[in-house]
């Protein structure tokens, strides 16, 4: 495990090694996000789960209900 | 203060109740810790304009009081309003009742005996002297303790969700508390003097010291301070706008990109230290790129409102909200900005720090959490808020506030910069360092003023939100309490 | 792996966060912790006397810290006004570091020797009458409190802990002995620590009160020591430049 560091805290090896792993998985990760219609679909489908309890949120104000709280 | 948190986690998800009680209390606690904390901060801001202020009381000297200041705006405002708001948005977004009961109530008063116990401390001279981490050994294991219940409290919330997909606000709060674990932990490892005191001595020194402080100090700022309040920006946002966040997809790759990016960054406090250069320059590198994902976030939540920009003008709580992301996004152009070698050699050690993190403090933490407060509180005690016309009028005081505060601490900052490496015609020193202190007098007085302005808002809010409480409790009441809303019936 | 599967398991999330979270403080804190490079080789660093930690834990009590950076950089213009850049190696016994990160007041690397003890002490008690336009808050109650040294020698043992060369042993004191000569090496000794706390504050008389050991004391000696063990005539201009 010691050379491991050895070799990680060079930084001629490190900055490349680094590059290539995180840009790939960033890429991976930005192609697999805007490919495909239907996941386009599916992904931007999430961002209405706040607004999935709306008939919770949109009640009558209480003085025009009888449930209350402390 | 009785609440039905226990009884919540009981029932099964059908006819489930969200535990609101527990969300009352950390907003009204949150509140409670900004005044204090912002006063504490104005104290101080005020002893360097006039040190007479010092009085030579030892507990409230500049030394002892700045880490109060910091310590209750970051933890008790930014905390308690963190711990809330996470408990609201991940009940409702995965329509499940806050798991823990009585582990969940921990988490309240857990966090807040620990502040309040922490800064007294500091009052009476006990501190670790790491900045933002200055709470003593004790204090250090409770929060530990918390923290790891606040994340079970959390990830099994998550994991009894009735709703499929964990909407990003929640990823942002986990990435939050995942690392403010780790952190918390790792710049806290301390040699106590003795089992039965207080002061400790930290396990590493000199540059590995700090190294893992700024590594802690920095990622403060990455996970709570953003990270965080992202989180809550991804909910609120949309709610008041009344319509969803811009892109979800956006959301997902920028999420990723900040969790790791922010990580590298933290020895950019520490350019031209005795600190190894490769470390440096490597921190400088990823604050550059950081600039994307952060701005990444903000386009997010601005263009939220595209189509519904009349809501500027006519929504004081969209004002706050829209408000905080564009400070965001002036921050975060600002600090990658600050962390190039060249311009960092002239920042660090002045007040253009100080400034750069108040415009992220006041104008970003503090007004997300002003306009998600004025959301959620009538939302909580199930009322309208007690007055619009007040809540403009504390945006206009904070907006003041923070425009004076950031000229001048860039007045100061920027000017003792420049006068400490200004040299006369024969080579020699055109400055001595006195001289920039009286220099700074005049930015330190406004900046004074401009945090008055700040916390005189503050103040307003609390009077409207106490009206609003108050009004609430006088509305006719049946026996059931502490139960609100209802997750839908879906 | 389907990020889908990210999205709707809790604890698959929770690992690739951990993951992503992880890596940035893995590469750039644990690599300081195994190469040389990190501390110089120089000579002179010692740990510091009983009386000494005692100003520095004062120091830190009072949050100096705040207002004043012990970190010279290697600008010309801070060389001037302070002195050599400060060396990795002049604060591997600092347990905290205090490099600080604002200087509200001047920068303190290099304080010790500049002023005289009177000048230390007077200033301490009121800044504004030493520098009239100053923002330094007083401390005239370092002079009224009695120092605590009761639990010196825990102290030491703490630091002891942590990697300070305290002895404790005959062998260790013999090390110090070589390392810092016998004068140091005895103040080092932690079965001495009260001897010697008392002898270094009566011995000079730090804050102008022979009768009392006072915090005053203990700050003005750690103050002094500030910057003045590393001797920079020994070392060519230029020698240390690859540390940085």
């Amino acid at each position: 495990m010691a050379e491991v560091w050895e070799w990680l805290s060079k930084m001629e090896n490190t900055k490349p090694l680094a590059l290539v792993i995180f840009f790939t998985t960033f890429v991976a990760i930005v192609l697999y996000v805007y490919s495909g219609k239907k996941r386009k679909r599916r992904l931007e489908s999430y961002k209405h789960i706040p607004f999935m309890d709306e008939d919770a949120d949109e009640r009558e104000p209480r003085s025009q209900r009888n449930n209350d709280d402390d | 203060m009785s609440t039905a948190s226990a009884s919540a986690a009981a029932n099964p998800a059908a006819d489930a109740v969200y535990n609101y009680g527990i969300i009352k209390r950390f907003t009204v606690m949150s509140l409670f810790w900004a005044i204090l904390g912002m006063s504490a901060g104005l104290m101080a801001a005020s002893q360097l304009a006039w040190p007479w202020l010092n009085m030579g009381i030892p507990e409230i000297t500049f030394g002892r009081i700045r880490p109060v200041h910091t310590s209750l705006v970051i933890f008790g405002f930014g905390g308690n309003a963190l711990l809330g708001t996470s408990y609201y948005i991940v009940q409702r977004t995965c329509r499940a009742p806050l798991w823990g009961g009585k582990l969940a109530e921990f988490t309240f008063w857990g966090w807040n005996v620990a502040v309040a116990v922490g800064v007294v401390l500091y009052m009476l001279g006990y501190t670790q002297a790491r900045e933002y981490a200055e709470f003593v050994w004790p204090v250090d294991l409770l929060i530990a303790a918390v923290w790891l219940a606040y994340l079970a409290v959390f990830a099994m919330t998550i994991r009894h969700r009735s709703q499929p997909h964990i909407y990003v606000a929640n990823w942002f709060y986990m990435a939050f508390i995942l690392a403010v674990l780790i952190l918390h932990v790792f710049n806290n490892l301390q040699m106590p003097v003795s089992l039965t005191g207080l002061e400790s001595y930290s396990l590493f020194a000199g540059a590995q010291d700090a190294m893992t402080q700024w590594w802690y100090g920095h990622n403060v700022v990455g996970f709570i301070l953003t990270a965080g309040f992202l989180g809550m920006m991804y909910y609120f946002v949309p709610k008041q706008a009344g319509r969803p966040v811009y892109s979800y997809r956006l959301s997902i790759v920028h999420f990723w990109a900040l969790s790791f990016l922010y990580m590298w960054v933290g020895a950019h406090h520490l350019h031209w230290t005795a600190l190894p250069d490769w470390t440096s320059t490597l921190a400088a590198t990823f604050s550059i790129l950081l600039l994307l994902p952060s701005w990444g976030g903000m386009i997010n939540g601005i263009m939220t409102l595209s189509g519904a920009w009349d809501k500027l003008r006519t929504d004081p709580i969209m004002m706050f909200l829209i408000t905080a992301l564009a400070f965001y996004g002036m921050s975060t152009f600002e600090g990658p900005l600050m962390s190039l070698k060249s311009v960092n050699a002239l920042s660090h050690y002045t007040d253009w720090t100080v400034g750069h993190v108040h415009s992220g403090a006041l104008g970003w933490v503090a007004m997300i959490t002003f306009g998600s407060f004025y959301h959620l509180i009538p939302k909580l005690w199930d009322t309208t808020i007690h007055s619009v016309r007040l809540i403009y009028v504390h945006f206009w005081l904070a907006t003041i506030g923070i425009v004076l505060y950031i000229a001048s601490m860039w007045v100061a900052g920027i000017g003792q910069g420049l006068m400490l490496r200004a040299f006369d015609e024969y080579g020699n020193l055109a400055y001595t360092f006195i001289e920039t202190v009286s220099f700074m007098h005049l930015p330190y007085v406004v900046r004074a003023v401009g945090g008055m302005f700040f916390l005189s808002g503050v103040l307003l809010m609390i009077y409207n939100v106490y009206m609003t409480i108050t009004a609430a409790k006088r509305q006719p009441r049946t026996a059931e309490s502490g139960m609100e809303a209802k997750p839908a019936s879906t | 792996m389907k990020h889908e599967s990210i999205e709707v398991n809790s604890g698959l999330l929770i690992v690739l966060i951990l993951a992503a979270i992880s890596i940035g403080g893995l590469v750039e804190i644990v690599p300081l912790f195994k190469i040389d490079e990190t501390v110089e080789k120089v000579e002179g660093v010692r740990p510091y006397t009983p009386l000494e930690l005692r100003g520095r834990d004062i120091y830190i009590r009072e949050g100096c810290y705040a207002c004043h950076s012990q970190m010279v950089r290697p600008f010309r213009d801070e060389m001037l006004r302070y002195g050599h850049y400060s060396l990795a190696a002049e604060s591997k016994y600092d347990h905290p570091f205090q490099w600080a990160s604002k200087r509200t007041g001047p920068d303190l690397a290099r304080l010790g020797g500049k002023y005289s003890d009177e000048w230390h002490t007077q200033h301490l008690i009121n800044p504004q009458a030493i520098v009239p336009e100053s923002v330094m808050p007083p401390y005239p109650w370092l002079m009224e409190n009695e120092l605590d040294y009761s639990d010196i020698e825990k102290r030491l043992i703490a630091n002891k802990r942590v990697g300070v060369p305290y002895s404790m042993s005959q062998e260790e004191y013999e090390r110090n002995v070589e390392k810092f000569g016998k004068d140091m090496a005895d103040k080092l000794h932690i079965p001495n620590a009260e001897a010697s706390l008392e002898a270094q504050a009566t011995n000079r008389v730090w804050d102008g009160d022979p009768d009392r050991i006072t915090e005053m004391d203990a700050m003005v000696a750690y103050l002094q020591v500030l910057g003045t063990m590393v001797d920079f005539s020994q070392y060519e201009a230029g020698e240390l430049a690859e540390y940085r």
